[in-house]
Formats: C-alpha cells, sequence, structure tokens
C-alpha cells in the first residue's frame, strides 16, 4: 500500500514535469522561424506599424500578393508607432527578426550600420523609382531599403480659418518667417482661432538651418550652430509673446498628440507644420479644408530648405531564410500597380513613375493636392539626407532643450551648448 | 536536519531505536538512508516546475542582465565587454541620470508619506464602527487596483490638461490654472496626487492594524481622563508602529519603481524637461530608445542597490520608533 502510493506520487510528479515542459516548448516552437509552413508553402512574416486604416489595407494588399504567389504565405505583424522599434528590437535581439519590415529614415542607420539589414541591391528591380529618392535608402554605399513613398514638412493652412479672420491666404513663394509670425498674431488677435501651433520637429529646425546655410547633419556632426538655434527658438519665444501661438504649457500638451489632437485637426488654430501625408488625417479630423504650403524663409535666404523625405521604407532581415521571398513581397508593394492600387498615399505618395501614372485618377481629393503640391516644389528641394546612426533620440533631445527655454529653465545660450553635446554625442555612439 | 521531518507509517512502524544511540548513526543504517534519498528525490521533482520556473524565468535574465551591465549590448548587436564603464558613466558623466534620481528621490520622499498619513487617516475614519464599512473599505480600495493603470494615467492627464477638469472648476472661481501636466513646475505634483489618491492598499492594511488594539486600552485611558488626541497618541501610534514601518518599506520599494503613470502622462518622454524623468522610465528610454541595454541593465542593478540599502536603513531605524507589544 504504501509502495502504490509512493508510486502514485512519483507518476504525479512526473507529469507534473512533462506538463511543463511540454508547454515551455509549446511556447518556443510557437513564435518559430516562420520557416517551412504547409503544404509546400513558404511564410514570411511582414513587420508594419500603423493605424487601424493601415493594418486593413495592409492586409488587403497581402491577400493580393498571396493571390499572385500561391506558395508564399505573408503573416502580418502589425503594431502601433508608439512600440514598434521596441517590439522590432526586441525581435532581432532573440533572432526572431521579420523577414520584411518598415523602417523610417531615422531608424534606418541605426539598423543597417548594426547589421540587421540586408542589402537589397539586385534583388528587387528598382529601375523605375525615383533614383534620388532610392539613394536615401542606402547607408555606406548599399542599398539596405526602398522607400515607400515621399514626404516633404510644409505649413499646413486651414483656408477657412484664414477667410474667417478676414486673412488672405498668403503668397508662399516669398514670403518670411516675421510675415509668418505677425499674420498668426493678426489671426489670433481676431479671436476665434489661434493663429498658429509651433513645434520642435527637427525637420522644421533642419529647413530654418539650411536657410541660413548649414546643414542638420554635417557628416556624423550636427552642422547646426548655436546662433541658427537661438535664433530658432526666437520665433517661437515671439509667437508665445505675441499669442501667435498658445503658451509653452499648452504648445507642450498639443505637441505630445498627434495631428488629430492638434490645433488645426479640432479647428482650434489656423496653421500649423506637418509632413504632407498628414494632410489626410488634418483634413479628415477636422473636415475643413486645408491647403499646403511652401515654408517661409528667412529674408535675403537663397534656398527654401524644404526637402523631400521618404515615409518609410521596406527592409528585409539580414538574418531572414526566406530573402528571395522577402525580396518578391517588397518588389511587389513598390512596383506593382496591383498594390499601388489599394495602398494609395498611405505610405506616402509612390515613387515609382509607372505605378504613380496607373494609380493616380484614383487618388482622392486630398492626395491629388498633396501630389500637386509635391510636383509645383519639387525643383526647389534640397537632397535627401539619411541621417546617421542615433537620429532616433534626435526628436526627443531637440524637444527637450527646446522646453527648456520655453519654460525659462535654461538660457537659450546654455541650452544651445547642451543640445549640441547631447546630440553629437547620441549620433557619435 | 532535524529528526522529525516526516512521519511516514513505515517509520511508525520500524524499531524503535535504543535512546542511547546518537541520532546521526541512525541516519547511516542502510535502510533508513534509501528511504530518506527516495523521500528526499520525490520532493526534489515536486519541486522541479518551481525550480524551471526559478531559473529560467527569474535568476537566468537576473544573472544575464548582471553581465549585460559590464557589456556595450545594443539589443542589435553582439555585447561587447566594458568593464564598469556603464557605471562610471552613469555617475559621472549622464546629468540625465542625476536628474532621473532627483525626480524619482522627491517623488518618493513627498508621496509616501503624505500617503500613508492619508490613508492613516481614513482607516481611523473608518474605524469608528461605521455601518456598510466593508462597502467604504472596497470604495476607498478601488484607487489602488486601478491607480498604475494606464487608463487612469490617461484620465489623469486629461483631468490635469490645460481644458481639463481641474481648471474648469478653478475657472468657475476666476482663477486661471496652469497646464499642471504639462507645466515643468507642476508635473511632478499630479503625479505625486496621482500616487496618494492609490492609498487603499496601506488604508485597509491599518485598518487591520486598528482592529488588533485591544478596546479596554481606550476604556482604561478614558477612565483616566485621557483626551482623544492623548489616546491616539499614546496608544494606536504606538501600537501600530508596526504596521507604519510595514506600509512604509512597501510603499518606498513600490515608488520606486513607478513607471506607468510617468510613461502615459508625459507621452513617454519623461517631460516637460525631464521634471517626471522616474529612474525607470530612464532606464526604458536608454535601452529601448536609446539602444544601450548595457547600459540600461547597469542601471537595473544599481536600483536594486539602492532599493535594498534603503529597506536596510529602514529597518536599523525600525529599533528606534517601531514597538513591537511583546519586546521589553
Amino acid at each position: 500500500m504504501n509502495l502504490s502510493s509512493r508510486k502514485t506520487m512519483w507518476k504525479v510528479a512526473a507529469l507534473s514535469v512533462a506538463v511543463l515542459t511540454a508547454v515551455t516548448a509549446c511556447g518556443s516552437g510557437d513564435s518559430g522561424e516562420g520557416g517551412g509552413g504547409e503544404g509546400g508553402k513558404t511564410t514570411i512574416t511582414f513587420a508594419y506599424w500603423g493605424s487601424d486604416a493601415r493594418q486593413k489595407l495592409t492586409e488587403q494588399v497581402i491577400a493580393k500578393f498571396e493571390e499572385k504567389n500561391p506558395t508564399i504565405d505573408v503573416e502580418g505583424d502589425f503594431s502601433n508607432w508608439d512600440s514598434y522599434y521596441e517590439k522590432l528590437a526586441t525581435k532581432v535581439a532573440a533572432n526572431d527578426a521579420p523577414d520584411v519590415l518598415s523602417i523610417e529614415i531615422r531608424g534606418l542607420s541605426e539598423y543597417a550600420g548594426r547589421g540587421a539589414l540586408a542589402d537589397l541591391a539586385g534583388k528587387v528591380p528598382t529601375a523605375d523609382l525615383d533614383q534620388q529618392v532610392l539613394a536615401s535608402g542606402q547607408v555606406d554605399g548599399k542599398q539596405y531599403a526602398i522607400p515607400t513613398g515621399v514626404n516633404a514638412f510644409s505649413m499646413v493652412a486651414n483656408t477657412a480659418a484664414l477667410e474667417k479672420a478676414k486673412k488672405e491666404l498668403p503668397k508662399d513663394t516669398d514670403w518670411t518667417w516675421d510675415q509668418w509670425m505677425a499674420l498668426a498674431q493678426e489671426i489670433s488677435g481676431a479671436g476665434g482661432v489661434t493663429g498658429a501651433e509651433y513645434n520642435f520637429n527637427p525637420a522644421f529646425l533642419q529647413i530654418y538651418a539650411a536657410q541660413r546655410g548649414e546643414k542638420f547633419y554635417d557628416g556624423n556632426k550636427i552642422g547646426v550652430s548655436p546662433d541658427t538655434l537661438k535664433s530658432w527658438w526666437a520665433i517661437h519665444q515671439k509667437l508665445i509673446e505675441t499669442k501667435g501661438s498658445p503658451d509653452a504649457a499648452k504648445s507642450a500638451e498639443i505637441g505630445a498628440t498627434g495631428p488629430e489632437q492638434s490645433l488645426l485637426g479640432t479647428n482650434a488654430g489656423a496653421m500649423g507644420m506637418w509632413w504632407s501625408n498628414q494632410l489626410n488625417a488634418l483634413t479628415k479630423s477636422s473636415g475643413s479644408e486645408m491647403t499646403l504650403l511652401r515654408m517661409p524663409k528667412l529674408e535675403g535666404a537663397t534656398t527654401g530648405g524644404m526637402f523631400l523625405q521618404p515615409a518609410m521604407f521596406y527592409a528585409a532581415s539580414a538574418k531572414s531564410e526566406h530573402s528571395a521571398e522577402g525580396a518578391k513581397l517588397i518588389d511587389f508593394l513598390v512596383n506593382d500597380p496591383d498594390a499601388a492600387a489599394i495602398l494609395l498615399s498611405d505610405r506616402g505618395l509612390p515613387t515609382n513613375t509607372k505605378v504613380l501614372d496607373a494609380v493616380k485618377t484614383k487618388l482622392p481629393e486630398t492626395d491629388q493636392k498633396t501630389l500637386a503640391f509635391i510636383d509645383e516644389v519639387r525643383s526647389e528641394l534640397s537632397p535627401i539626407q539619411v541621417p546617421p546612426k542615433g537620429a532616433l533620440e534626435m526628436e526627443d533631445i531637440l524637444k527637450r532643450n527646446s522646453e527648456e527655454v520655453m519654460f525659462g529653465r535654461a538660457t537659450p545660450d546654455a541650452a544651445a551648448q547642451k543640445f549640441l553635446t547631447e546630440a553629437n554625442a547620441a549620433i557619435a555612439g | 536536519m532535524s529528526e522529525s521531518i516526516s512521519v511516514t507509517p513505515e517509520r511508525a512502524l520500524a524499531p524503535k531505536r535504543a535512546p542511547d544511540q546518537p541520532p546521526g548513526r541512525r541516519r547511516r543504517t542502510p535502510h533508513v538512508n534509501v528511504h530518506r534519498r527516495r523521500e528526499a528525490r520525490a520532493a526534489y521533482v515536486f519541486l522541479a516546475p518551481w525550480f524551471i520556473g526559478l531559473f529560467v524565468i527569474t535568476v537566468g535574465p537576473i544573472l544575464a542582465s548582471l553581465y549585460l551591465s559590464f557589456t556595450n549590448y545594443s539589443l542589435l548587436e553582439e555585447a561587447k565587454w566594458v568593464g564598469t564603464d556603464n557605471y562610471t558613466k552613469m555617475f559621472f558623466e549622464d546629468d540625465r541620470f542625476i536628474t532621473s534620481l532627483k525626480v524619482t528621490t522627491v517623488y518618493v520622499v513627498v508621496s509616501v508619506p503624505l500617503q500613508l498619513a492619508f490613508a492613516l487617516g481614513l482607516a481611523l475614519a473608518l474605524d469608528r464602527g461605521l455601518r456598510g464599512l466593508s462597502f467604504y473599505r472596497s470604495v476607498y480600495y478601488l484607487p489602488s487596483l486601478l491607480g498604475g493603470s494606464v487608463a487612469i494615467a490617461i484620465l489623469w492627464r486629461k483631468i490635469f490638461g490645460t481644458d481639463g477638469l481641474v481648471n474648469g472648476l478653478l475657472a468657475v472661481f476666476g482663477i486661471q490654472g496652469p497646464g499642471w501636466v504639462s507645466d515643468p513646475d507642476t508635473a511632478l505634483g499630479t503625479l505625486i496626487l496621482l500616487h496618494v489618491w492609490t492609498f487603499g492598499a496601506p488604508m485597509v492594511i491599518f485598518l487591520a492594524g486598528l482592529r488588533q488594539i485591544p478596546q479596554s486600552y481606550y476604556e482604561a485611558a478614558a477612565v483616566d481622563g485621557a483626551t482623544k488626541l492623548r489616546q491616539f497618541r499614546s496608544i494606536t501610534l504606538p501600537l501600530l508602529t508596526p504596521i507604519i514601518f510595514f506600509n512604509l518599506v512597501l510603499e518606498v520599494i513600490k515608488s520606486f519603481q513607478s513607471f506607468t503613470q510617468s510613461f502615459i502622462v508625459s507621452g513617454g518622454s519623461g517631460g516637460p524637461v525631464d521634471s517626471t524623468l522616474f529612474y525607470t522610465l530612464y532606464l526604458y528610454l536608454k535601452g529601448f530608445k536609446s539602444y544601450e541595454m548595457g547600459y540600461a541593465a547597469a542601471m537595473a542593478w544599481v536600483l536594486l542597490l539602492i532599493i535594498a540599502g534603503l529597506t536596510g536603513v529602514n529597518f536599523l531605524a525600525s529599533k528606534y520608533w517601531v514597538f513591537y507589544g511583546d519586546s521589553k
């Protein structure tokens, strides 16, 4: 009797160990390499970020791809923007990187430079893509990423709000920062809406610095001078003083949100600076008509400083076991009019001229407007610069030091020095 | 090992050992030896699931992070040994690290005593034999369950926004409130308030502690003419010190590890101007935003040392103020 009870005890113990190991095994097996697949199919994963709308479009485009390539099974790996890089970095660290992934220009050097991405030259046909834009996907001469489409950081104005304040839509070919600030003040003064919302987007500083003949990234150093930073902050300060913009606290509050919560997006402001593909979101959330304008200039500046930037890129993991299938998916996404017919301008306006011609007429009104605007300013835009490693942090560093100035926590001189030290350290590291 | 470890029927049936036989000898007899070994083996097999969990999920990663803290691990590349670089950089070169330490210290030093005082106050009020006590207890405990959640942090951001509820109320009295969470002067204050608001857990423990104090003490004191205040100071407070101590240790550890509130309220940046840059938030930013996982691991170990040190100090200091009824 005794013996039998001991036996039972052993059985129970062994069983519980077996169950536990089985559970662990399932756990690790489940998240496997995505290889093999059943019925001779190859499974690849495709990681991307974005809104629910983008997820729907992407699911459609994946279905289309699978229809054309019955032997490939694509698993979409969707996450929201905030957690995208955390998830990606963790997966790369765990040797479980997605075969195909999305990345934006600031993350490109980080991932390419650390050997996480595969060279796509010769694997994905790129002859029909805008070659200048294509070059923005190169790091150290290797084509690590293929741009999905283009964007320009520009001034967005709510036409109805301007009319209400009895202001003319400014002629943007030669307007200056002073004129823009005066306009913002007058609109605020007329009551109703706030004239402008400011931001600390590095793209804004990059444009402003270019107008002063400085590069944001000069090789592996920050090319912006302390004087430029100070006069850039002076714009923000003047906007606050003249009530052309909300005060520093309110601005910090809106600055932390996306286009939907912005002054423009909520019909509470007349002007703001956004990426051109955000025109859609701004128009939709406000329900008002928006216009894209060139950025104002410094008096006497020889260049407007605006630049074309890929909205994002497709890239492939260096460790992917299915690089051929991954390349096929990227090829489909950028070169096939069927894909473009679904995605339209969701990932920026397509840069494949043939594809663009095929879908041009299908684009909704807002996108037509963006396309017309980019075509109009294209000749004035500066070539694209791939920011160095560490650029992902630039936005935070700039925002932090700018807010120190706006809240009076630091003098512009001290903050400028601090920004340069921190920014240079970030891209050197 | 004591001899009375198990009383199996087998043992009961075994011949009684002579009283003069030393216990050690008995263990060496073959029969018992086998028996014991079997028993031990069974114990280990039963413990195995827990051990696997401990080593794979807890101890393994802890040791790995200790190793990583001496490397320049970036998540994307292989880790390279850099010695104590991360640690020296932290204390001598990284201003933001020092800022995060300051912010966290202020947060802990201000919010923990406030929260405990609040919890004790409410516990005293509820202990007055209120009808429906369990209902109130649940209601006041709710924030403790919700306080660390993302939803509440988002709600907090709305309530204390420039156009939020608080400023709406102030506007009624003609006061123009600041942007509580977006102004660096007040942002940390709102987070402290959020922490104080989660007073439920310590309150429930205080309530239990108050119930332990014999009613006869108060009766005796009342007979002697002691005022309520005097009763509180001379009876309630001293007898409650072990509970206060327990809550203090717990809350200090917990609030040093606060993350969600600042992550959500500041939009993941620790802003405005680093005024809400909690230690754990900075650790996270270093690991996942700057790709300095080695540095983040080093920060985690420093945090562990800080918390261990503070807890040690707490225990040492407790000798001077905590009164256990049975001592002396």
